[in-house]
């Protein structure tokens, strides 16, 4: 078991040194961001223990997936696979256990704890017969497949919304479309097999402009109800309803430049801090995005002659 | 017509293709055989754009790339994304309106479900749809035959066979070398790089003698079973 643990530690390391980032400073980097964006969340929402909560459990579900337990149980006697589950479990969960202790909510951190070790004794079965259907279909597959892999994460979005208006706080409706964006903005991390690029009959521009089109709208097509409800209830506050959607969408475009400027590498920790830098001071994205527009048409130059 | 000129290639220090020179004309179905890293692959690759290479490709259809339909051994595809949808997506890639996905599915493909729960063989068989409903002119199947059931074996040999009717250029690799010459018109043989011999069907059967000498040699003995 001792050896298991060795192995992820060291698949974790070789992650980090893919994004040219030292492994010691990579977990340092999380921790901080960590503890800033819990803390953060903490001050912003009331209800920030649930969501904590929530965040959580997705990360140790994730852990739960048949085709992996299945493999585990192959390698491992079942009284010690128990055993790495829950210790699995227990270290992904800890963090979030001890913010919960240092906020006093010692009640949720104990239901929390106790939820993820159920978890590690569960293998989720992925191969339902059932295909979320989605507003899609005529252009796979960006949105189908991030429709569907963070469709709870949606709901959770949804939800927030419906929370902001029911205690009339505005910044917290405003999170939650901040939130339909920032979900979004995941569809394009990953750079698609180089067949999928490779495909398209059209110039490295048109390619690019297509990406973009069916983004925006169907960005829009997510974040309307949001949008619309926010401003049915705050039509005073149009001018930073509009801004926050018009941001969302600077964004998204800068990930599509910048998921193809990196192609068909992954995005690594250039893109990265320009991203972030993006999100903290948005006007920078209108440098960032044409930088990032000519690398792409560089790099997909090979596969669109 | 795809016309093959000096074609090199190679990976740092390590030759892989080696002054590949040869033609393939269309209504005829090519055979490309060889060792697991005799360059197969690779030369599949050059030829659909997707390597760097030194040497001329050159195809009456120009450029080749948006009129091949490419079938690799272990195709891709998208958790998430349904054997529909996967279709829908290779062929807005080519600007094909398809709106009859359905009644073209002739390997009755569970088409709503997720391709990748899909078997081996399903797999296989979605991406031969999806290229052939791209309405490519010329085709590369790496190892179409793989994992796929009997029945669908059989549909594949008469899809060669409706292609070539159709002046399609085919080009197949396989290690089954009887549903190489049930279905094409020329084998080459492909060996560190170079192709060492090529045959039209009336010799396929003096180079599948051939081949099984250059492969066996003493293995067997070597074993020394008793």
């Amino acid at each position: 078991m001792k050896s298991y643990f060795a192995i992820q530690i060291k698949i974790t390391a070789r992650k980090f040194l893919d994004l040219g980032v030292h492994p010691i400073l990579g977990v340092l980097l999380i921790l901080v961001g960590f503890i800033a964006f819990s803390e953060y969340l903490f001050r912003q929402i009331s209800f920030a223990g649930y969501l904590f909560a929530f965040v959580s459990l997705t990360f140790t579900s994730s852990l739960s997936a048949q085709k992996r337990n299945d493999f585990l149980q192959l390698c491992f006697p079942e009284k010690r696979y128990k055993l790495l589950r829950t210790i699995e479990n227990f270290l992904t969960t800890m963090p979030f256990v001890i913010f919960l202790i240092y906020k006093q909510n010692f009640l949720l951190a104990f239901i929390l704890l106790f939820i993820s070790v159920i978890f590690a004794w569960s293998n989720f079965r992925t191969n339902l017969n059932f295909t979320l259907p989605t507003p899609f279909h005529r252009k796979p597959f960006e949105f189908i497949v991030g429709f569907r892999r963070t469709i709870l994460l949606l709901i959770g979005a949804i939800f927030i919304e419906f929370i902001a208006l029911s205690v009339n706080n505005f910044n917290l409706g405003i999170f939650a479309l901040a939130l339909v964006f920032l979900i979004v903005l995941t569809f394009y991390t990953q750079p698609e097999n180089e067949i999928f690029v490779w495909n398209f009959v059209v110039s490295p521009t048109q390619f690019l402009l297509s990406k973009i089109k069916i983004a925006l709208i169907f960005s829009s097509l997510l974040s309307l109800p949001f949008v619309a409800t926010l401003i049915t209830f705050y039509p005073e506050k149009y001018p930073i309803i509009l801004a926050t959607w018009l941001i969302g969408f600077m964004l998204i475009i800068t990930i599509i430049l910048a998921k193809y400027a990196a192609y068909p590498s992954e995005m690594n920790l250039p893109e990265g801090i320009v991203i972030a830098l993006g999100l903290s001071f948005p006007p920078l994205l209108l440098i960032f995005a044409p930088y990032f527009y000519f690398k792409a048409i560089q790099k997909l130059k090979p596969y669109l002659p | 017509m795809i016309e093959i000129k000096n074609l090199k290639k190679s990976f740092g220090n390590k030759q892989v293709l080696n002054q590949i020179n040869i033609q393939f004309a269309p209504g005829k179905v090519y055979g490309i055989v060889g060792e697991n890293g005799a360059g197969k692959t690779t030369l599949f690759r050059c030829i659909a754009g997707l390597e760097v290479f030194e040497g001329e490709i050159h195809a009456t259809k120009s450029p080749l790339k948006n009129h091949l339909g490419l079938l690799f051994t272990d195709p891709f595809f998208f958790p998430k994304l349904t054997g529909k949808e996967y279709i829908q997506l290779l062929c807005n890639a080519r600007e094909i309106d398809l709106h009859d996905i359905d009644t073209r599915n002739i390997f009755d493909l569970p088409l709503n479900q997720y391709a990748s729960t899909y078997s081996t063989g399903m797999k296989k068989k979605l991406a031969i749809t999806a290229i052939l409903l791209q309405k490519n002119d010329y085709f590369i199947l790496d190892e179409p035959f793989n994992g796929v059931d009997i029945q669908s074996n059989i549909i594949i040999t008469e899809i060669i066979h409706k292609l070539k009717e159709l002046g399609k250029i085919v080009l197949i690799s396989s290690h089954i070398f009887s549903t190489l010459s049930a279905t094409c018109d020329e084998i080459h043989l492909l060996k560190e790089g170079e192709i060492i011999r090529s045959v039209e069907k009336p010799e396929f059967e003096i180079l599948e003698n051939e081949m099984k000498e250059i492969i066996m040699e003493n293995r067997i003995d070597r074993l020394g079973l008793k």
